[in-house]
This record gives structure tokens, sequence and C-alpha cells, in this order.
């Protein structure tokens, strides 16, 4: 593919003539400490995504450690044998591991609820909720919509710092020993009964207090960003449907994360004060907590998949290089799925709550499965008569497709009442999200990743070692959590760290898959920073998309355009224009317009 | 086997996704084997079409130089309309398929022999109608990988329930949420330390049936099970007779009791004559009607919260006077105060589950 100089916008071919220099966002200032602090002071959009993503992608690493003792703890069930005569505790990998080998089963046990808190607090708080919008999303959004930075710079630049404050509080309760509360910090048990008098509970619910601002922060910043900054003639529905996903996701962050914030406060001021708001013993309600924290953490299951779903939009759009089928049907799709996810909490209580709010909320809970239905049928629809590439991006993308259905499917029988009853809290469940989280989520950030890094670093990555990758890491995935809905179904409950023997051979099968995970993330991992060092210059428009992005250089230059973009064309219309920096030959058109005619 | 659908695909299938058929054994499971059954099928339709298409898509519109593209419709509104009102039509049916068997899964019939269920962190407790707590334990003894035989980290408690008639839990926690689980019949609902939850169920086979608590609730989580063994009923009757040391006078006479020395009697009759609080006498089962309106059936979760909140709900045509007993009470006590308003109702339980049967006698 030729990269052409002098395309449709003018946009460059003014290098180093009468333009200010404007180099590559990269492009160090001077030394290796004038290059620190430029970087710790920067307000640039671009710089601050790259620095969220290395901090969203370390701590993805460090749950990632927490899946790994996870599944190496559940290797084998903790028995106890008769050896000589004495009785002995065996399987309890993790005390062997971490301290002593002959500890009490309670010893052991606490070990691995630890590890599993750890898992669940940093994925969710750490990596996921902040992790496409606040990397991908700060990188690309300006960029999409054809602007010099984000509405509110220097708040952007603080949203990160509060994001590394946040985290080393949570990293300061791992530290003292860590939290065994769960991530879902369940009252009493979080607020009376786990470890009674120590700070570190206390660190770790602050830590997801201040995270939420960090959120809150980006949220805000990427409304006014959409609202105000577009580029002229870019109206609402030219809008690339990732930018759509970041702004439902935005709406969602603003709205809901205050919620948490403040059950957060009130079970610091029950943990410390003995104010009684969720604990019986002090006149509170439990429940009342399990509504509240809901109230927030469904809605932010969708804060985490909608960037996912926005990135795949892109994704199968260029790839395919066609028309997203059914725009307008996907961007308000978003907006529903946002609005509707608030009303849905409840389906996470209905082994707890009362049968007429358990009969609403599974009502509820079966309308938000219709907007994401859609989605999926329009994404395969778009593949219809397209000129499909396969590629790292384009082979998650598929793969998404495939896992995000399971996910969505499994979905049905939790949505369902008399179901649920045997499924809830078992470990359907947690296949049943890991295939929505991880198999959605992750597999979309992956895709992301790919399909941006030569935008993002100027290099291109090894695309066959790539995909062999991307392969590893389906198996991996599939064979880990497919497993888990037969371990749950024949009854294996959550959260365990030992199990009777009959659900043995699942539970191995599953290690063995995190195995395979590990292996691909890794190999991604090294992929990539190999491709810094030694990959091939990137071209602009490696893809042949047709959003802003693709008209600025590979990497962008501080500024990000040359000259301020124009909205002449639909994000999507590759039957009818020549993407900028390629060449027209790469471009067998449709049926060419007719002249005069206006292109989508 | 219930109804399973005898298909030898769908037995095998079937046989995936639970393991055991023959366990299979109450009316809820069957139930909602059915339906998960249905969505599995279902499922599996929609996910092979799914994915079939957009296979057939890749390979049919994969990438190749110099093909002549054709243009294809950016969207298409009756197609669209057919995708959202199709799958729309099938997730109503699955919800309410979803709530029936949900309805017949919580609501016990009113003849079921009710068992006082109290969790705690790692155990659980069953008090038998007759005041006798189980005092059976066993171990899980298996060969592991190399032959040798070796046990469960837990020493199980062990609880008897009658077959064939219907059972039902009346469960509360002292600590933390708990959540009862029997997989083998498919339901589960939690336990809270503030209020009654309930959970029913009715055996049809001899055997034995794993409890898990599925909610976590600290260190020993995972060592939280239990061993249900489904009796033949004189052998039930048996075997919590025999148990019967710990509360002799069972739970109504202990009520008796502290109704005289809490303080009850101040208050309320048990002879149905009015006085500064309501009779006792006749009100189980039956409906409140509060000052200010509404009204509630009195039952377990009614008499606790009138116990520990009275001011809440003031039956109509009586003042506000009631204090408190919030920590004057522990839970068997109330519990006991309950069993005692219930043996006072119109329809006391019935001869045959337990009250009135103590070898003791309740001194009626």
């Amino acid at each position: 593919m030729t990269t052409l100089h002098g395309d449709i916008h003018g946009a460059h071919g003014h290098h180093g003539g009468h333009d200010h220099h404007d180099g590559s966002y990269l492009e160090r200032k001077g030394g290796m400490i004038a290059t620190i602090i430029d970087w710790a002071t920067t307000i640039d959009h671009k710089k601050i995504g790259v620095m969220y993503l290395v901090a969203v992608l370390t701590m993805f690493f460090v749950g990632g450690i927490a899946a790994m003792l996870i599944r190496y703890e559940l290797i084998d069930p903790v028995t106890i044998a008769q050896v000589d005569g004495a009785s002995v505790t065996e399987g309890t990998r993790l005390a062997a591991l971490f301290g002593d080998k002959d500890m009490s089963v309670a010893e052991a046990d606490r070990i691995y609820n630890r590890v599993m808190t750890l898992h669940g607090a940093v994925m969710v708080f750490m990596f996921i909720v902040p992790g496409i919008p606040a990397s991908l999303g700060n990188f690309l959004l300006p960029l999409m919509l054809g602007a010099k930075d984000v509405a509110f710079p220097r708040l952007n630049l603080a949203s990160w710092y509060v994001y590394v404050f946040g985290s080393i509080f949570g990293i300061l309760a791992i530290v003292m020993g860590g939290v065994d509360t769960g991530w879902t910090f369940y009252t009493p048990y979080s607020s009376s009964h786990a470890d009674p008098g120590h700070w570190r509970v206390v660190f770790m619910i602050l830590a997801a207090f201040i995270l939420g601002f960090s959120s809150i922060f980006t949220g805000l910043n990427f409304i006014v960003t959409v609202h105000k900054l577009r580029a002229p003639g870019l109206g609402w529905f030219d809008l690339p449907l990732f930018v759509w996903a970041m702004y439902s996701t935005s709406v969602i962050q603003v709205l809901a994360t205050p919620v948490i914030g403040i059950t957060l406060l009130l079970l610091v001021f029950e943990r410390l004060f003995h104010v009684g708001i969720f604990d019986p013993a002090l006149g509170g309600d439990p429940v009342l907590f399990q509504h509240f924290f809901w109230f927030y953490s469904h809605p932010v299951v969708y804060v985490m998949i909608l960037p996912g779903m926005g990135i795949i939009s892109e994704c199968i759009a260029v790839h395919s290089r066609k028309q997203i089928f059914g725009y307008k049907a996907i961007a308000f799709s978003s907006l529903s799925i946002a609005a509707i996810s608030f009303l849905v909490w409840g389906h996470h209580l209905f082994t707890s709550e009362g049968e007429l709010a358990a009969t609403i909320f599974s009502a509820l809970t079966f309308l938000v499965a219709i907007p994401t239905a859609v989605k999926v049928f329009n994404w395969i629809g778009t593949l219809y008569k397209g000129s499909i590439q396969i590629n790292t991006p384009m082979l998650y993308t598929l793969f998404f497709l495939f896992t995000f259905s399971i996910g969505g499917l499994t979905g049905l029988p939790l949505g369902a009442l008399a179901t649920d009853l045997h499924l809830h809290d078992s470990y359907f469940v947690v296949a049943h999200f890991h295939y929505v989280m991880m198999g959605g989520t992750v597999i979309a950030f992956l895709a992301g990743i790919h399909h941006w890094w030569p935008k993002m670093f100027g290099r291109m990555y090894n695309e066959r070692w790539s995909m062999f990758a991307c392969v590893l890491v389906f198996i991996g995935f599939n064979t880990t959590f497919f497993t888990q809905f037969f371990l749950g179904t024949r009854g294996m409950p959550r959260r365990y760290a030992s199990y009777l023997p009959e659900y043995q051979t699942l539970h191995q099968i599953s290690s063995l898959g995190a195995g395979i995970l590990l292996v691909g993330f890794l190999l991604h991992l090294a992929l990539l920073v190999g491709s810094l060092i030694a990959g091939k210059k990137a071209p602009a428009n490696p893809w042949g998309g047709l959003t802003f992005e693709w008209e600025a250089d590979s990497p962008p230059t501080t500024h990000n355009f040359h000259h301020e973009p124009i909205a002449k064309h639909g994000p999507y219309a590759f039957d009818d224009v020549v993407p900028p920096h390629c060449d027209p030959k790469d471009y067998p058109l449709a049926d060419p317009l007719p002249e005069g005619a206006k292109a989508h | 086997m219930n109804g399973i659908t005898t298909t030898l695909a769908d037995g095998f299938w079937h046989w995936l996704w639970f393991e055991d058929p023959a366990k299979n054994n109450s009316e809820a499971a069957r139930i909602g084997d059915d339906l998960f059954m249905y969505i599995f099928w279902l499922s599996v339709a929609w996910f092979v079409f799914l994915m079939g298409l957009t296979f057939y898509f890749v390979v049919k519109y994969r990438r190749v130089a110099g093909r002549k593209l054709t243009r294809s419709p950016a969207h298409h509104t009756p197609l669209e309309i057919a995708w959202t009102v199709v799958p729309t039509l099938f997730l109503v049916y699955i919800f309410f398929k979803g709530f029936w068997g949900y309805a017949d899964a919580l609501v016990a019939p009113s003849h079921a022999e009710v068992i006082n269920l109290k969790a705690q962190k790692w155990a659980w407790r069953m008090t038998y109608p007759n005041g006798a707590e189980s005092t059976l334990t066993s171990r899980f003894n298996y060969p592991d990988e190399s032959g040798r035989i070796v046990t469960s980290a837990n020493e199980a408690p062990v609880f008897v329930v009658p077959l064939g008639k219907p059972v039902q839990l009346r469960m509360s926690s002292i600590d933390v949420i708990h959540s009862f689980w029997v997989p083998d019949f498919r339901t589960k609902f939690d336990v809270f330390p503030n209020r009654y939850t309930s959970y029913w169920f009715e055996a049809k086979e001899l055997g034995d049936h794993v409890i898990f608590c599925a909610e976590y609730c600290g260190d020993l989580h995972s060592e939280m099970y239990a061993i249900l063994r489904v009796l033949p009923e004189p052998e039930y009757r048996a075997t919590i007779d025999s148990w019967a040391i710990p509360w002799p006078e069972g739970p109504v006479a202990v009520g008796k009791v502290l109704y005289k020395t809490k303080g009850c009697v101040a208050c309320h009759s048990v002879d149905g004559s009015p006085n500064t609080g309501p009779t006792w006498k006749g009100i189980w089962g039956k409906e409140h009607e509060f000052e200010g309106g509404g009204k509630a059936v009195v039952d377990a979760n009614y008499v606790r919260e009138s116990i520990l909140v009275p001011a809440t709900k003031i039956v109509k045509g009586f003042p506000n006077q009631m204090v408190s007993y919030q920590g004057q009470l522990n839970d068997r006590e109330l519990d006991a105060l309950i069993a005692y308003i219930e043996s006072l109702g119109d329809n006391p339980p019935a001869p045959g589950t337990g009250h009135g049967e103590t070898p003791a006698g309740e001194g009626k």
C-alpha cells in the first residue's frame, strides 16, 4: 500500500515549510530527567492516554498474577490424609508457596481468600473500569473529533494522578497483609467481621473511593469534549461509534460513581465509628448495602463493556471496509443500554430480596438483553458484502463475537428466576461474567490496542506472531472458563478455596487453560515491546480507516493535526471515499458515485 | 427423572450439565432443569446460526486483491425490526417460565414441617420442632490420585429430613450473611442476621445431599458444608427424638415461660381478651390492620419485627406503647416466642409435626 502525501484534505505536504515546527508527540524534549518531567507534567491527552495504558496494563498484570495463584490453588482440593498415624493437611498449595506447608486449613484458606479478593478488586477497580476509556479513549477521542485535546486537559492529568494515588492505597492494603472481603465488600462481613481493628480494609475501601473520582473526572471531560470540540461539519450522526460508546460510558460514570462513593464512605464510618448502617448488630440492614453497591456496580458493568463494543464497531467496519450496518441502531442501543443499566441492579439480589422485587428486576434484566443482541446482529450484518482482511485486530473482533455471544446467552438462565436460584453465586456466574468481561472487554481491548498501536507509537507489530498469540489467548480463555459453566451447574460454589473431589477434573482443565492464557499474554507483551524497538515504521493509515485519527501522522504530532480537519463524509463511507493517505488504486470502489452526489 | 426428556442426546447433555439426574428429585429441580435445558438448546441454535453466518461471510467476503465490491444497504428497517421483535418474544417466554418456577420453588405449602435453621461462621445448625439438634457428624472419604483414602477437611454435621413430606426451613444467621444451597434441589436462598428467610423442598428419594454455603463468609467459607439425609418418616421421628436432649421442653413450652418472665403477659392476653396490646390468641396467619393504613399477615418475620422494633407497625385501635426488646432476647428466645404464638393460632401445627408430642410434653 502506498502512502500518498497530497491527500484529499491537504493535511500533509507542509512539512518544515511555512508551518511552525510540530513534531511527533513522542519526540524527546532533552535528557532523561527533562523527559520524565515533561511526561509527568504533560497535559497532552495522548501522553496521558499512554501513561494510563501503562498503568492499567500494570494493574492487569498484578490482577493476572492473582488469577494464576487462584488457579494454582484449585488444582487439587484440600484434604486430610493419615500418614504414619498422624493427620496431615494436603492440597494447600498457596500455604506451601507463601508460608508453612503445615498450616491449618483455616490459615491456608485465609491466604486464598486474600488472593481472591486481590484479583477481583484490582481487576475491577484498577483495570477494567478505567481501562479502555482512560487509555484508548483519552488517546483517540480528541483525534476522532478532530480536536487538539480534551476540553479540560489539566483535569485529565489530575485524573491520572488520582488514579495512581488510589491504586497506591490499594497496593498498601495488599502489602499490609491483604484484605479478604471479596471485591464486593458485602456487609456485615466487611464492616464488622473482616480483620477487626485493621486499617488495611479501610485502605482498600478508600482505594475504590478515590479511584471513583478518577472515573468521574474522565467521564465529565469526555462528555464536554464530545459536546463542544467536534470539528466543523461533524454532526452527532457523523461520530465514530467508538465516540458514541465513550459518550454513553461517560454518562454512566458521572451518574453512578457518586453512589458508590457515598456507600463506601458509609461503610468506612460503620467500620471506624460503629455507626449502624449495614450491620444488624448495630441496628443496620445488610441488604441495604447490596442495593447501594449494585446500584453503582451494575451500571458499571456497562462502563466495562460499552467501550469494548465501541472498539468492535470500529474494527469490524475498517477491516471489512464496509459501512457499519445500522449505524443509528448501534448508537442508540449504546444509549439505551446506558439508561436501562440503571434499573437492573436487583438481579444481583434474586436470592436475597422479596418476590415482587425479584420479578420486576428479572423482567427489566431481559429488557437490557435486547439492545445487546441487536448490536451483535448489526456487527454480523456489517460483514455482508465486505472486503474482510484477517489480521490481529480483526481476528480479535471475530473472537469477540464468539465469546461475547456465549457471555450474553449464558446471561439468560441467570436472568430467569427459576434457574438463577440454582446458578446464583456458583461457578456458572463466574464463567458468565468472565465471558462478558474478559471474552468481551479484554478481547476488545486487545483488538483496540493492535488496531491503534501503529497510530499510537508509529510502529507496526509482527502480524504473524501476534495472530498466533491471539489464537493462544482464545484457546486458553475458552479452556479456562468454559469448564467453569459445567462446574457451576454441577454445584460448585464460587469463592471456594477447596472443593469436593467430584469437581477436580474440571478444575484441572480450567487451570491448564489459565496456563495457556498466560503464555498468550506474555507473547503479546513481548511482541508489542519488541515492535517499539525493532518494528517497521507505520504508515499514517495502515488499515484504510476513514475517521479523523487516520488523517493525523503516525504517531500524531503534538497538536494532532497540521490543519483543523473538516468532516466531508460519514465515518464509514467506504463505498464512496478513498481513505486519507491511501492510494485509490487499492480501492476498487463499488459503483462510483454519480457526479455531484453526496457521500453518506 | 421426572419429565426430563428421555432422548439419548438430551440425556447426554443433561448429564453433562447436571451429572446425576437421579438426584434431581424435587419439583423445583424438575422445573429448573427443564427451563435450563430449554434455554440451552435455544442458545445453541442461535449461537450456531450466528457463528455459522459469521464464518460464511468471513470466507466468502475475504479480501481478494482487485475484487470488485458491490454496494449493500447500510440498514434495512424490516430486517432490523424482525431481529428485535423475535428475540423479545423468546425472552418474554423465558421470563414467564422463570417466574412460575420461582414461585413454586419459593412458596412453601402450608402443611410443611417447619425446621429452624441457624447459620454461623462456619457451621449450619438445625433445630427440630421438638427442640432437638443434630449430634451426628460425618467426613467425606475418598481415594486420592495415588489411591490412598483421604478425608474432607471439615467434619460436616448430618441433618435428617423426612421422605415425601414438604419441609420448610425458617432460616436466620447469628453473624454475617450466608446462603443455603442444596445443588441437588437446584435452589438456594440467602440467610441473614436480621430477618427470617424461607427455603422449602420435598425429597422424593432416600439418600444424602450436600449443603453448601454460597455466600462468601470468611476464612472457612469453603469448608462450610453439611449433609442432608433423607429418611423414611418414622425413622426421621425416631432420630430427632433420640437427639432431643438440649431443649427437652420444646420451643413452645419455652415460649410460654418467656411470655410470663419477659413481661409480655402484662399487655398481651392469650385467651382472646383485649388488653394494652392485641391478644396472641388466634392471630397466627391472620391479617393485622395498622394505624395509618396497611396490613400484614402475622408470620415469623412480622412477630420478630413487632418484638424488636414495635413502633414500625401499630395494630389499629391500639396505642404505641411497647418498648423495643432489641438486645433483651436472643435469637433462640425469639424463636421460642414465635413458636408459642404459632401454637395459639386457629390452626396450630398438626399433631405429628413434632409440637405437642415431645417426650416431655408441652404442658398445654
